[in-house]
């Protein structure tokens, strides 16, 4: 009989008492009481985990004595992993060998012996990592480089500067445009920066700081522009941390396609004549993840032999340590890597991250360093107000042929709206029923009364068929929608016409300061929550509203209608 | 088309159906993946409750899952009465002869606990043959080759082969509808179910029913209760709590333009309900579902490739008068099919499945209970419309009501008690309002007690349940109000005048006209099925996890 009767306690009580017994005998017994009574699931699998952990304890099993012949191949995999002797795993091997002489178990403990050693031939010398050209690795394809002129051409290139790509729409620059041009400057500035050592600081904490390149001059960040009339956006550009601009404009790029946009790209990146580019490609390359941003980025890395980490929400500069031999060029050999762009990306829908290294190979470079990032990963710096920088437009003949896949249409995707952070929010229910382009016209000049407002709507009105004339049927959409599965606002005043007052419609508006409600029915939800509530029609309590903004007069106003 | 996963048996949708196949099927140690949209098995499902064990029956659910009793339900009923009600007359009949007419027990279910617990067994049953059970998957439509049925296409995983499929999802199933086995068409083939599920505590209960904890009470309600719609109530003591329900006809709702809801509450504030109900009420969850008549509906020949239809995706629900059987009819299918595909799986030929598994529906008895031949030849007949107004008028008139006065109490108690005659029963108002409304006018006895209780609206109800909004499921073809107005007021939360709903009548000017149309939000969808039926509609469940989840069940 066990100490503790499991089938007394609640599963919450019984799992810090049961961390305690050590007996697995006891915890069997304690298994059999509860089978033969409550028989909770839930128990029962808090005791059978208890039970293995406390079994596999007792089997733990000493490597240097165990007969290998008891085990299987899996164990002995899992076994290895925990020695870091290889006196032991060679006897282990010589043990193996005696016994069952397992090829597949050999090789287990041969390959924990090597990762621990690095393999060494008989001379007890450093293999190398036999190079084979990809001609020859692969006889069976065509010609697997065939028009990959740079593949296997750039060995130890000269890499610099950091250059980002700034996408724009509707001839302005979007956000993540400037959250990257903020991020490479950060990046860069730390780069160009002494590390902690050479300033006579003692600081382990100099990763990311190199003084500039190999040869200590400073690295830039280089802002690139394609469009039709890009120009104008160059000062921006560097107002949010460029150090130059490189642009290209012509009117038959007002509509990102890939083919051009790549060629020009790699212009100006790869065969660019500047003095200033005196290098081979870019060290580094950024990208937003947008549709448009992805496309060119896997385009772009591709033309220039690289990899590319896509979607990537964080990038920081380091030197890291790698022994995989691919890379080192010698199996067992650990070496580091200096100056590496560490990206991280979201897997598995943000539930864990990968950090992406782009490193060369000995026989192969890598570069650039790229990835596209995930818009709204990194803040949009402030404006520099007097930016200084070198704006140079690119000159490329852009061949006919580029342009062979027309866009002969196009829908512009709203970019959504935001409704947090104004002073008033008028918010429209279905109370506009029986006029409701009216209705939202009235809602529109009581928006405008104020100084810094906009229109929300209940999702009643949303998910209504009514029909709306086309200059108020822009307002119409889920992105004005406010409540549980819309948006959450915080306004100072919140005026609610012809809205009940939902469950679902009030969490995303009961924290605003002063709530006003107009409804015909008394008995509307939203009174219970309304600071005032007026009771009428709202096509002829609007205009009396907007008339008294428009005067000043809301506060007398309102204290004269309210109900509340 | 030799790239999918593959495995042996594909079930699709974890109630009683699915449950009772999977298990058969892994004790055969046949591999099987299980598929349930819901995050849980039961999050998505309602039953009134009681689940029966019928002697009669091959299988029980405690056959295939020991322990079902303890673990998984609620209270047996062990008493049972049918109430016939006329305004405040109210006549009471103890049926406990036709309750346990072939009755090994019944209990009654919450249907989350129930299906969750068995859900638990179906895992561990089916992760032992290298299956198992996955849950927030919906299964989209059947995978052909070359026109044939090979297995099952997701939302969320790349298509699965399977040597047989067994689609147990339930009375909307999509699967059944997809092979072309059943439609949505006609309401007449179809009752809908409403509940409510009323907080009360053990001690309470044991007192206003006069029980003690390991005992429960069936009551059933008929008569005008419901203003001429036709169907009942229910109320099922649980543990803790009531079920509380209603089942009418659909063609019925449909027509009278009766609002789900509003029948409810008829039967909650009605002043019979006083003694059970007391003064606060606390309503914990509405719930509302599709019920097919297996007497219409029951697909004589359930299966297509290798593909089978069990439970209420084959329409396998029988109303037997006042008493519903799914659930067991349910688990009876799922374990013949899985039965069938064993047999036919050692003979060499494993798609020949569907075939075993239809003989064994009509060697075991189920066809004949799903479908009693007496029906079809005097119920069916008794629809017709001049008959039925016939009937209608001999049961008002004097001669009808002085034969429910001759034959006195125990006579009609005898025959409410009778299943033939319950098996028999056409379903027109006849026996669900007029009789039942007589039977209380002249035997009834008033009963006048206050009714304090004030159910809450249905903007309330909806905001209690629990949702994960996912995209729009629910299609509408025809917005009109002609081809749709009738779901504004048949859908459980939706109504007249109530903008919170699933359906809204609107009244649109365009171009000077004005049109009667109808506008559809499926946020507050409880995924009934009724205006698949109902309304022009293309109609599909939501994608694993997403829309409602129900609590109780
Ligand atoms: C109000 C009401 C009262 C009732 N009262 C009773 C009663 O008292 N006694 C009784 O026996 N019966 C009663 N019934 C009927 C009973 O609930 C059903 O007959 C029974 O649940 C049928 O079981 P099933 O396994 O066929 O289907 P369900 O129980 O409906 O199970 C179907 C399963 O499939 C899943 N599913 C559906 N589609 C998909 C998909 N595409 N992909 C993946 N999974 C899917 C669902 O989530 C669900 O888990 C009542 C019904 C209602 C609505
Ligand atoms: C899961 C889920 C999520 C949801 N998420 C949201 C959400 O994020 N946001 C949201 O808003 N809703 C949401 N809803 C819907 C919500 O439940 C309500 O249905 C919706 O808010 C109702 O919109 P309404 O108030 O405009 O319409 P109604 O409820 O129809 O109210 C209209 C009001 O207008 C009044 N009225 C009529 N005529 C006039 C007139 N001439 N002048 C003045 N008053 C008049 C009426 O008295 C009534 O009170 C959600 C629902 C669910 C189930
Ligand atoms: S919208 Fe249709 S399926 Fe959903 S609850 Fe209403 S009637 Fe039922």
């Amino acid at each position: 009989m066990p100490e503790i009767d499991p089938t007394e306690y609640e599963i919450a009580a019984l799992g810090p008492k049961i961390t305690d017994i050590d007996d697995p005998e006891e915890i069997e017994a304690m298994l059999a009481l509860e089978r033969d009574g409550e028989d909770r699931v839930p128990v029962k699998t808090l005791l059978e985990d208890r039970l293995e952990k406390l079994t596999a304890e007792d089997e733990a099993v000493d490597p240097s004595e165990v007969d290998l012949s008891e085990l299987t191949v899996a164990d002995v995999a899992n076994l290895v992993r925990d020695v870091d002797d290889a006196d032991v795993l060679r006897d282990m091997l010589e043990r193996e060998k005696d016994g069952q002489d397992r090829k597949t178990a050999r090789s287990q403990i041969e390959s924990r012996i090597e990762s621990i050693e690095g393999s060494e031939d008989e001379d007890g010398e450093i293999e190398e990592v036999e190079h084979v050209p990809p001609e020859e690795k692969h006889p069976d394809l065509d010609h697997p480089t065939d028009e990959k002129q740079w593949v296997e051409g750039t060995v130890e290139g000269t890499y610099r500067d950091m250059w980002v790509y700034c996408e724009t729409q509707q001839g302005e620059l979007i956000d993540v445009s400037r959250e990257m041009l903020g991020k490479a400057r950060e990046l860069m500035d730390d780069y160009n920066a002494d590390p902690a050592g050479d300033r006579g600081v003692a600081d382990d904490d100099s990763s990311g700081h190199y003084g500039g390149d190999e040869e200590g001059n400073p690295e830039a960040v280089v802002a690139v522009l394609i469009g039709d009339s890009v120009g104008d956006l160059t000062e921006e550009v560097l107002a949010y941390g460029a150090d130059r601009v490189v642009y290209h404009e012509d009117d038959r790029l007002d509509r990102f396609r890939h083919k051009p946009y790549t060629e020009i790209f790699c212009g100006m990146c790869r065969d660019g004549d500047y003095d200033w580019r005196d290098y081979h490609e870019p060290r580094y390359t950024l990208f937003p993840a947008t549709n448009n941003g992805r496309d060119l980025s896997a385009l772009v890395q591709g033309e220039l032999d690289s990899g590319l980490a896509s979607d990537c929400s964080g990038l920081y500069i380091e030197s890291a340590m790698i022994s995989n031999p691919a890379k080192t060029g010698q199996a067992g050999d650990k070496r580091e890597f200096e100056r590496i762009l560490h990206m991280k990306r979201p897997d598995f829908s943000g539930f864990e991250y990968s950090t992406i290294l782009c490193i060369d190979k000995p026989n192969r470079d890598f570069h650039p360093q790229g990835g596209s990032v995930i818009p709204g990963s990194f803040e949009i710096p402030e404006a520099e107000p007097e930016p200084e920088g070198e704006v140079v437009e690119h000159e490329m003949d852009l061949e006919e042929s580029w342009f062979h896949v027309d866009v002969t249409d196009y829908d512009q995707l709203d970019e959504g709206v935001d409704l947090t952070g104004h002073d008033v929010i008028v918010a429209m229910g279905r109370g506009i029923g029986d006029s409701p382009t009216e209705g939202i016209e009235l809602g529109l000049d009581l928006v405008d009364a104020f100084e810094d407002a906009d229109l929300g709507l209940s999702r009643g009105v949303i998910t209504s068929s009514y029909s709306f004339d086309s200059h108020v049927e822009q307002y119409i959409g889920e992105d004005r929608q406010i409540g549980e599965s819309g948006q959450v606002v915080e306004p100072d005043i919140y005026i609610a016409a012809g809205i009940s007052g939902a469950i679902q419609h009030k969490v995303g508006m009961d924290e605003s300061d002063t709530i006003i409600s107009i409804n015909t029915n008394t008995d509307a939800d939203i009174r219970d929550f309304s600071d005032y509530f007026i009771q009428g029609d709202l096509f002829e309590v609007l205009p009396r509203l907007t008339e008294a903004v428009e005067s000043g007069e809301l506060p007398t106003a309102l204290q004269e209608v309210s109900d509340d | 088309m030799t790239e999918h996963e593959q495995y042996e048996a594909v079930v699709v949708g974890c109630g009683p159906g699915g449950a009772a196949a999977a298990a058969t099927l892994a004790r055969s140690g046949i591999e099987t993946l299980v598929l349930e949209r819901g995050a849980e098995p039961g999050s998505k499902n309602v039953s009134g409750g009681l689940i029966y064990a019928e002697e009669s029956a091959p299988y029980t659910i405690d056959d295939l899952f020991p322990d079902f009793r303890e673990q998984a339900t609620e209270r047996p009923a062990t008493k049972n009465y049918i109430h016939n009600i006329s305004g405040e007359q109210v006549a009471t009949f103890d049926i406990s002869q036709l309750h346990h007419h072939d009755t090994e027990w019944a209990d009654a279910v919450l249907r989350r606990e129930m299906d969750s617990w068995v859900g638990e067994r179906v895992h561990e049953m089916t992760r032992e043959t290298g299956g198992g059970l996955l849950t927030d998957v919906r299964v989209t439509g059947l995978l052909r080759d070359q026109g044939e049925i090979v297995g099952v296409e997701m939302a969320e995983l790349d298509p699965i082969e399977a040597d047989i499929v067994v689609a147990a999802d339930g009375v909307n199933s999509e699967l059944a509808r997809d092979a072309g086995l059943m439609d949505w068409e006609e309401p007449e083939e179809w009752f809908q179910g409403v509940k409510a599920v009323v907080d009360m505590p053990p001690e309470v209960i044991n007192e206003r029913f006069d029980i003690d904890d390991d005992e429960g009470v069936a009551h059933l309600f008929s008569g005008d209760l419901f203003e001429g719609v036709r169907g009942g109530g229910f109320l099922y003591t649980n543990e803790a709590s009531l079920s509380i329900g209603t089942v009418f006809h659909l063609d019925s709702i449909a027509a009278e333009r009766a609002e789900p809801h509003e029948l409810l509450d008829s039967l909650l504030t009605h002043p019979l309900m006083t003694q059970w109900l007391g003064d606060e009420y606390e309503e914990r969850e509405y719930s509302a579902k599709l019920v097919p008549d297996s007497k219409k509906v029951a697909h004589e020949s359930p299966h297509r490739d290798r593909l089978v239809l069990v439970g209420d995706a084959a329409g396998q629900m029988q109303a037997q008068g006042p008493i519903i059987k799914g659930m067991n009819h349910a688990v009876t299918a799922g374990a013949l099919a899985a039965e069938a595909y064993t047999t036919a799986k050692s003979r060499g030929t494993p798609h020949d499945a569907g075939r075993r598994y239809e003989q064994k529906l009509n060697e075991e008895g189920v066809m004949d209970k799903l479908r009693p031949t007496s029906y079809d030849i005097v119920g069916k007949l008794g629809e017709t419309d001049s008959i039925a107004s016939l009937t209608d008028t001999i049961a008002e008139s004097a001669l009808g009501r002085f034969g429910v006065r001759t034959l006195g109490e125990g006579v009609l108690e005898r025959l409410f008690s009778s299943p033939r005659l319950m098996a028999m029963m056409p379903d027109t108002r006849t026996p669900y309002v007029t009789i039942p409304k007589i039977i209380a006018e002249e035997l009834g006895e008033p009963v006048t007690d206050e009714n304090t209780v004030e159910p809450p609206e249905l903007d309330d109800r909806i905001g209690d349940l629990t949702y994960d909004v996912g995209d729009p499921h629910i299609e509408l073809i025809d917005n009109s109000f002609k081809a749709s107005g009738t779901a504004v007021t048949a859908c459980p939360v939706s109504a007249k005048d109530f903008g919170g709903g699933c359906y809204r009548d609107e009244h649109v000017q365009t171009n000077g006209s004005e049109d009667h149309v109808v506008s559809l939000d499926t946020q507050p969808c409880v995924e009934c099925g009724t205006c698949a039926v109902v309304a022009d509609t293309h109609w599909e469940h939501p994608d694993g996890g997403k829309g409602v989840e129900y609590k109780d069940g």
